[in-house]
C-alpha cells in the first residue's frame, strides 16, 4: 500500500526538541541527532566566545593584582626609605654637634657646670630634642653634668654603653631606662683633653622628639612604623607588636646598608608588607632597625573592590552571551531541521512519487493488456444478448438475459477499473496546449445526456464571458472534470442541480465550479476522499481511484482543488488552475 | 450510412459489425490499416471506427490516409489505452475507451455524421 506522503511537522519553534523519530523520514535526513547538535554547537559557541574574556580576565586581575603589589612595594620602600634619612639625620646631626662641641672647646670650659648648662641651652635651641649633658672621665666618673635629672657624682664604670662609648669614638645607645628610669638614647663622643687623658661628652637624647620624627610618617592607620634593635626589641611603640621594649620575635631581617622590601607569600589579609633598613650613619653604626609595616587587604582594598565588581560585570556579560547563544544555536539548529525535514518529506515524496509511477506503469500495462481481451467478452457477451433479444426463441427466457446482463456488469466494472489505471500513470507527464474549457465541458456533458434526461437531472453552464483559453495538459483537465462531473452524477438522485461555473481572476486563475444538490460526503471521508483506494461506493463500482488520480491531476496542473460538502445538502468541488503553467514544473 | 470498423482484434471487429448491423447499421470490417485504404479505395465511407494501436499503420496513421482518400470522411478512435487523453493534433479526435459500450457508441457514431442534431 503506498501512504500518502503526511505533512509531518509545523514552522514551529524548537521544533526539534519535539522531534518525533519516524521511521520513513529518518532514512531521508542529513542529520539524526538535532539535540545533540543543538548542545554541541552551545558549547562550541560559548567556548569560543566566552574563553577569551575568561582569560583575559583572569590574566587582567593578574596584572592588576601585580601592578598593587609592586605599587605597595614601591610606597612601602619610599616610606621607609624617607623615615630612615630623616633618622639617620636626626642622630647624625646630633652627633655632629657634640663633635663640634669637644672639638671647639676645651676641657676646662666643658667641665664647668654653668658653661655646660649653656652650650645644653643652645643645643636645645639650635636642635632640640637634647634632655641632659654631661662629662665622663675614663674611669665612669660623671665630672660634670647639666640637666633635669640629679645625677651629678654617679659612676658608669660597669654601664654597658659606657664600656661601649669608652672604646669608640662615638657612640649611640638602644633606648633604655638607666638610672632616671625614663627611656631615654645617649649618645656620646670620645675624646682627650690637654693632659692626654680619655673623657666622653654624653648626651641623653628625648625619645619623644625621636618619636615624633617618625610618626611623621605614618600615612594612615593601616600602616605600622617603628624602630627596633639588633635582637628585635621595640625602641618605639608599635600599633601592631605593642609598647616599647616589648620583644616583636619577629626574623630579624638580614644586614643591609639599602632599603628593603619584604613580601609575605601568603595573601590573607592580615599579610604585611615590610620595608626595613639598617641606621647606619656616617660615624657609627646605631643598634636601630627601621620597620615599616603595611597591611595588603587594606592598600589593596580599593583594588580588590574594583575587581569585584569588574567580577560582576565579566560574569553578567558571560550570562547574557549564554543566553544569546542558545537563543542563536536553538534558531539556528531549529532553521536546519526544519530545512532538512522540508528535504527528507520533498525526498519522501519523490521516492514514493517514483513508486507510485513505477506501479503507475505496471498497472497500465496490465490494464492495457487487459483491455483488449475484455473489449472481446464484451462484445462477445453483448452480442449473445443481442441475439436473443432480436430473436423471438429465447426473448422471454429471464435466467440467459439476468446472466448475460451480469457477465456485461462485470465487464463494464473491470473496464472502469483499467481505465482508471490507466488514467494513474498519465499523472506523470504533462503536455501543454491552449485548451478551451467551456468545450471540454461541452464535451463532457454530452457524455451524460442520457442520464441528465433519464434521471431528470437540471444542468447548468456559467462560464464568465472573459475567460480566456487557459494553457494546460488538455489530457489532464479533462480526466478531472470528467471525474468530478461522474462523481456529480453518482451522487445526484433524480430531479436533482449540477451547476458548473467557470470564472476568471485576472491575471493569472481561473476556477472551475462543480456544484450538485447529491447526498453529499460526511464529515469524516472529507479528509480521506484524495486518499488512493478509499471508496463508500465500494457496491456501486468505485474503486477509490478517481479522486486520489483527480488530485494528483490538479497538482500535475499546478492548480489547487477544494472541497465542500454538507451531508445531504450537496458537494461543491473547486478546482484552481493557472492559464499559463509554469514551464519549469513540467516535468 | 456506410461504415468501416478497422481492429486487428478480428473476433471483436467481427462481433462488433454483427451488433451493429442488428441494430441497424451496415459495417465492413478491416482487419489491418492496409485492408482499411484498400476497402477505402473502392468504397465511400461516411464514418470509420479505428482502433488507435495495430500492427503495419497504426490508427493515426490511417486516419490521415483516409482522410487524404475521402477527405469528407468522420473518424471515431477506439483504444485500450482506457482513459480518455487528446493532445495537440488530436484535440478534436472522437475517442472511445476499451471495453466499448454499444449505446455510447451508436449515440457516438450519430452523433458524429449528424452532429446538428441533438
Amino acid at each position: 500500500m503506498i501512504r500518502t506522503p503526511q505533512i509531518l511537522q509545523k514552522q514551529e519553534w524548537l521544533a526539534f526538541l519535539f522531534h518525533r523519530h519516524n521511521s520513513h523520514l529518518a532514512s531521508f535526513h542529513t542529520f539524526s541527532n538535532y539535540r545533540r547538535i543543538w548542545i554541541i554547537s552551545i558549547i562550541i559557541l560559548a567556548v569560543t566566545s566566552l574563553s577569551p574574556l575568561v582569560m583575559a580576565t583572569f590574566i587582567n586581575q593578574r596584572l592588576i593584582r601585580q601592578a598593587v603589589d609592586s605599587e605597595l612595594v614601591l610606597q612601602t620602600e619610599r616610606v621607609t626609605s624617607n623615615a630612615k634619612r630623616s633618622m639617620r639625620f636626626f642622630l647624625e646631626e646630633r652627633l655632629n654637634a657634640l663633635r663640634f662641641i669637644v672639638n671647639e672647646l676645651p676641657y676646662y670650659a666643658l667641665i664647668d657646670n654653668t658653661h655646660l648648662a649653656e652650650i645644653l641651652s643652645n643645643l636645645k635651641l639650635g636642635f632640640g630634642g637634647f634632655t641632659d649633658l654631661s662629662i665622663i672621665d675614663a674611669d665612669g666618673s660623671q665630672v660634670a653634668y647639666t640637666g633635669p635629672f640629679n645625677l651629678e657624682g654617679k659612676n658608669y664604670k660597669t654601664q654597658p654603653w659606657f664600656i661601649r662609648s669608652i672604646e669608640s669614638d662615638n657612640f649611640i645607645s638602644e633606648v633604655f631606662t638607666g638610672y632616671r628610669d625614663v627611656p631615654h638614647i645617649i649618645i656620646a663622643v670620645r675624646s682627650i683633653n690637654a693632659l692626654g687623658r680619655i673623657f666622653i661628652l654624653r648626651a641623653t637624647l628625648d625619645t619623644q622628639r625621636l618619636m615624633d620624627t617618625l610618626l611623621s610618617y605614618k600615612t594612615n592607620v593601616h600602616t605600622d612604623i617603628f624602630l627596633m634593635n639588633h635582637t628585635g626589641v621595640l625602641q618605639t611603640p608599635s600599633s601592631t607588636y605593642g609598647k616599647i621594649f616589648t620583644h616583636t620575635h619577629l626574623d630579624i631581617p638580614e644586614f643591609s646598608t639599602r632599603t628593603n622590601v619584604i613580601q609575605p607569600e601568603n595573601l590573607s589579609d592580615n599579610a604585611f608588607v615590610t620595608g626595613y633598613s639598617y641606621i647606619i650613619t656616617e660615624a657609627v653604626t646605631t643598634p636601630f632597625i627601621l620597620m615599616v609595616n603595611k597591611k595588603k587587604s587594606v592598600v589593596m582594598g580599593t583594588w580588590l573592590n574594583l575587581g569585584q565588581t569588574f567580577n560582576w560585570i565579566i560574569g553578567i556579560s558571560c550570562l547574557v552571551m549564554m543566553i544569546i547563544i542558545t537563543l542563536v544555536s536553538t534558531f539556528m539548529v531549529n532553521k536546519l531541521y526544519l530545512a532538512d525535514n522540508t528535504k527528507a518529506e520533498t525526498m519522501m515524496k519523490m521516492e514514493q512519487s517514483q513508486q507510485l509511477a513505477g506501479i503507475g506503469q505496471l498497472a497500465a500495462g496490465i490494464a492495457h493488456e487487459i483491455n483488449n481481451p475484455l473489449a472481446l467478452i464484451n462484445e462477445t457477451a453483448g452480442y449473445l444478448k443481442d441475439l436473443y433479444h432480436y430473436t423471438d426463441e429465447h426473448q422471454n427466457d429471464e435466467e440467459v438475459m439476468e446472466n448475460l446482463d451480469t457477465i456485461l456488469e462485470a465487464v463494464s466494472r473491470c473496464g472502469t477499473i483499467t481505465s482508471q489505471l490507466l488514467g494513474f500513470v498519465r499523472q506523470f507527464d504533462v503536455q501543454t496546449s491552449n485548451v478551451d474549457v467551456e468545450k471540454l465541458i461541452t464535451g463532457i456533458l454530452r457524455f451524460h445526456k442520457k442520464e441528465t434526461e433519464y434521471k431528470g437531472i437540471h444542468v447548468t453552464t456559467e462560464i464568465a464571458p472573459e475567460t480566456p483559453a487557459i494553457e494546460t495538459d488538455r489530457g489532464k483537465l479533462q480526466q478531472v472534470l470528467l471525474n468530478l462531473i461522474n462523481n456529480a452524477f453518482q451522487a445526484i438522485e433524480a430531479n436533482g442541480c449540477l451547476d458548473i461555473t467557470v470564472s476568471h481572476l485576472p491575471p493569472g486563475h481561473i476556477f472551475i465550479e462543480i456544484k450538485d444538490t447529491g447526498c453529499g460526503i460526511p464529515e469524516e471521508n472529507l479528509k480521506r476522499i484524495h486518499e488512493p483506494f478509499f471508496s463508500t461506493k465500494k457496491e456501486k463500482m468505485g474503486t477509490g481511484l478517481g479522486l486520489s488520480i483527480t488530485y494528483g491531476l490538479v497538482k500535475k496542473l499546478q492548480g489547487n482543488i477544494r472541497v465542500e460538502s454538507s451531508e445531504g445538502v450537496g458537494t461543491i468541488f473547486t478546482v484552481t488552475l493557472p492559464v499559463k503553467m509554469k514551464k519549469e514544473d513540467k516535468t | 450510412m456506410k461504415i468501416i470498423l478497422v481492429d486487428d482484434e478480428k473476433k471483436f471487429i467481427n462481433m462488433l459489425a454483427k451488433r451493429l448491423s442488428l441494430r441497424g447499421l451496415n459495417a465492413d470490417v478491416a482487419y489491418s490499416g492496409e485492408e482499411a485504404v484498400e476497402k477505402a479505395a473502392h468504397t465511400p465511407y461516411d464514418l470509420a471506427v479505428l482502433d488507435l494501436k495495430m500492427p503495419g499503420i497504426s490508427g493515426f496513421a490511417l486516419k490521415q490516409k483516409l482522410l487524404e482518400m475521402q477527405p469528407e470522411i468522420k473518424l471515431i478512435f477506439v483504444t485500450g489505452h482506457g482513459a480518455i487523453d487528446k493532445n495537440g493534433d488530436h484535440s478534436d479526435d472522437i475517442f472511445l475507451a476499451k471495453p466499448l459500450n454499444i449505446d455510447t457508441l451508436i449515440e457516438t457514431i450519430h452523433q458524429t455524421i449528424h452532429p446538428d442534431k441533438q
